[in-house]
């Protein structure tokens, strides 16, 4: 199998592409389905709240470090880019305002998404795609268990609950890195900063950024789960089901990310 | 009962079933055997509806059915106790009653101290035992074993063996056994089915099978590489 | 609470989780350190398979060609959504190519570029060698006094330091093209005064800055993959988890080392 792909990636990238397409028609089918048994399941609100508290845990305990760590420096690196700009023409008033701007319409929202893309759905795709390839969903569809209502309403549910709470930390913590970098590198006090993010920021930029996220988290939970459930064969299966997990909730959370801000643009300030 | 007529069923092309049509009655042992990929497990899992047939027929007598898997496939993420509750679900019992019939089919099996442990901390033998508490909670009419033996050292293939015989007592099943190892098909099977290349080519009593002129069954009861089965196409 | 907390998580506690996330750290960087130590003394000491690194060169660039095109396309869109009707409220259209390439090249393009060849290229790698280590593959190398990293590691090394910059200039000249056409769809900026704008902004250095941060990308997807592929043990639960790491762990210190070259790039031009 891979030896074929490789001799494939040799002969022609269109070959290649061809592939990529079909994989993802295939793909996309896959992902409808889990997501149609989903609300079903849902709206019919059979749901296991317990399972769903404990996996809107993992994915919280799972993502806090690395969503915090990642929020700081992308934080500290476009304040200290858009600081440096803003001092040469002395708009250091504006400071917090572009700042929060670029954090909360557009690289807040995307980076929290690429890390949990990375950390929860990497690990989902990896958990199901073991338990696939051990005959554990086998073992769940003979007693007539759907491993949708079974594995994926918690997951879904579990991250719906966790997202705003990681989404609004995300936010906080790269607020902050921003008011430091402000304070060290064009001496903006805490109080500047916050009036220009005051002045900038309106209630639609929250909830734009709550409706990206809950989207971003809703793509990755749907993609993992589809692609976990449908993979079979042996430990280097379990590998490729992560990569492709990760490789494709990040590229159509990309392509939807655009398509949410085109959306929901509301006009300038 | 079990009646299975003329099921085919490929694999991207390949036809791994041709034609095989066999019955199984309650209280009998039915032995699936034949060399690996020869579309055993394939079998056990158009039975339990795992796999849609492409053309054929299967008819059951009950819903109900017990499948031990060949690699246990116990739920890593639940303790013995909620995986066995697992498959009583559908039957709402209470939580008393439940808990009852939890312990007495582990206590059977000899596992009765490990009902809070987790699948990961037992060992190869106790997670097939486990198994088979699993399968057999709801007193099925049908039991299907997937290499029960298989990689278990031969004092734990005997002790499951003689399980598999206390329950095809007990439960009075229809039972179909996949294996491979010769002393698990010829102790707990009444009547044994060799499968070769999507084809059933010999079908007799364990017993006949080292008294047979079939080339087949001479060969694979002896495992000698000289006859009908080259090991090329295996 | 406490006991309720270890019900919910099986044990999992955050203080565990913190403490274990920790110890696990200093040892995956440890470990990474000295694979890096020992690819860079083979590559020095010339011990090189040419053919492999070709065939791992076309792995890592053809087969991420796609992704790292779709992700960098739509990051130019979305930049220059954003920005140029920022811009255009306050009659400055004619910086917005300057912010959107400034953007692109300094910040957004290198991250965006490195998280997709992470995500594809880094968890390929950890997911190919643990397969190897717990299928005994590279015990059989040992054996046979193969050293796995030179064998594994360098050829797919020095084709990383090569492909992932072509990956990301690549993806961030796609990138601009999305924000032209973006820019002249949304906001009537046409291209060329767009053009006129990122030429003012743009100097020599910030595509310094994009190639350096591309090349610490790649040393961190590499060394950091193969470093947990190389220690992984056990089955295919395993093989999972070392793949999921190698994408946490590779996609975080590419966002510490993009901070560190921003910070050192800006001490040097001011
Ligand atoms: N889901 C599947 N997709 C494709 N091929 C399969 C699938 N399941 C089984 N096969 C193939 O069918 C053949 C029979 O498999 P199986 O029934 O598992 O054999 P065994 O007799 O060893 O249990 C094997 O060659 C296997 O590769
Ligand atoms: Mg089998």
């Amino acid at each position: 199998m891979q030896a074929a792909q490789a001799k494939k990636i040799v002969a022609s990238p269109f070959l290649l592409f061809e592939d990529w397409m079909t994989v993802g028609v295939g793909l996309c089918g896959q992902v409808g389905i889990v997501i149609a048994k989903t609300f079903y399941y849902i709206l019919r609100m059979q749901i296991d709240w317990q399972e769903s508290l404990r996996q809107a845990y993992f994915i919280g305990v799972k993502s806090f470090l690395v969503v915090g760590i990642t929020s700081l420096f992308t934080g500290l690196a476009m304040s200290l880019q858009i600081v440096m700009q803003l001092v040469q023409f002395g708009g250091e008033s504006a400071i917090g305002g572009v700042v929060s701007l670029a954090l909360i319409r557009q690289i807040g929202p995307i980076t929290a998404a690429i890390i949990v893309a990375g950390r929860v759905g990497s690990s989902i795709a990896a958990e199901l795609t073991t338990m696939n390839i051990s005959e554990q969903i086998d073992a769940l569809k003979v007693m007539r268990i759907d491993p949708v209502k079974f594995l994926v309403v918690p997951r879904f549910i579990g991250a719906m609950a966790m997202m705003p709470v990681l989404s609004i930390y995300s936010m906080a913590i790269g607020l902050l890195a921003g008011m430091i970098i402000a304070q060290v590198v064009a001496d903006v006090s805490f109080g500047v900063f916050l009036d220009s993010v005051k002045s900038t920021i309106i209630d639609q930029d929250f909830y734009v950024h709550f409706l990206k996220s809950a989207i971003n988290a809703a793509i990755v939970i749907f993609y993992s789960c589809a692609i976990g459930l449908n993979t079979r064969g042996g430990a280097e299966d379990v590998g490729h089901a992560v990569t492709r997990a990760v490789v494709w909730s990040m590229t159509v959370m990309f392509i939807v990310n655009y398509v949410v801000t085109d959306l929901t643009y509301e006009g300038p300030r | 009962m079990i009646s299975v007529r003329n099921l085919r069923k490929s694999f991207n092309g390949r036809e791994v079933l041709k034609d095989v049509s066999f019955d199984v009655w309650p209280g009998e042992m039915l032995a699936l055997i034949g060399p690996s990929g020869c579309g055993k497990s394939t079998t056990l899992k158009l039975i339990t509806g795992l796999l849609e047939p492409d053309d054929g027929e299967i008819v059951l007598n009950s819903k109900e059915i017990g499948l031990v898997f060949q690699g246990s496939a116990l739920l890593n993420s639940l303790t013995v106790r909620e995986n066995l509750a697992l498959a009583l679900r559908e039957r709402k019992l209470p939580k008393r009653e439940q808990d009852r019939i939890i312990m007495e089919d582990l206590t059977l099996v000899g596992l009765a101290d490990y009902v809070d442990s987790f699948p990961t901390q037992l060992s190869g033998g106790q997670q097939k035992r486990t198994s088979f508490a699993r399968a057999i909670v709801n007193d099925p009419k049908i039991v299907l074993y997937d290499e029960p033996t298989t990689g278990l050292d031969p004092v734990m293939s005997t002790i499951i063996e003689d399980y598999m015989i206390e329950l095809e007592n007990q439960l009075h099943a229809a039972g179909i056994v996949v294996t491979h190892q010769f002393s698990t098909w010829t102790r707990t099977a009444h009547r044994a089915i060799l499968m070769h290349d999507g084809v059933i080519v010999w079908e007799g009593k364990p017993d006949d099978a080292m008294r047979s002129s079939n080339p087949y069954i001479v060969q694979f009861a002896k495992a000698t590489k000289d006859g009908p089965m080259l090991t090329g196409t295996i | 609470m406490d006991s309720t907390v270890r019900k919910l998580s099986n044990g999992l506690h955050p203080i565990d989780a913190l403490d274990k996330w920790f110890s696990d750290g200093v040892q995956l960087i440890g470990q990474a350190t000295l694979t890096a130590v020992k690819t860079v003394k083979y590559a020095l000491a010339g011990q090189i398979d040419l053919p492999e690194v070709f065939r791992q060169a076309n792995m890592i660039g053809v087969g991420s060609l796609y992704v790292v095109g779709v992700t960098g396309l739509f990051t130019g869109f979305a930049m220059s959504l954003q920005i140029s009707r920022e811009l255009a409220a306050f009659g400055a259209d004619t910086s917005v190519g300057g912010v959107v390439a400034f953007a692109l090249i300094r910040e957004v393009g290198p991250i965006t570029a490195g998280v997709m060849v992470a995500g594809r290229v880094g968890s390929a790698i950890a997911a190919e060698i643990s397969t190897m280590m717990v299928s005994e593959q590279i015990d059989a190398l040992e054996i046979m006094r193969v050293d796995p990293v030179q064998f594994l590691v360098v050829p797919r090394f020095l084709a990383a330091l090569v492909m992932i910059p072509a990956l990301s200039i690549y993806s961030m000249t796609l990138g601009l093209a999305g924000a032209i056409f973006v820019a002249q769809a949304k906001s009537n900026i046409p291209p060329d005064i767009f053009l006129d704008s990122v030429k003012q902004t743009i100097v020599g250095s910030d595509f310094v800055t994009h190639i350096v941060k591309s090349l610490i990308n790649a040393c961190i997807i590499i060394f950091f993959s193969c470093a947990i592929g190389l220690h992984t043990r056990g089955g295919a639960e395993e093989v999972g988890h070392a793949t999921t790491r190698a994408v946490v762990w590779t996609m975080t210190l590419i966002f510490i080392f993009n901070y560190i070259v921003t910070a050192l790039s800006n001490l040097h031009t001011s």
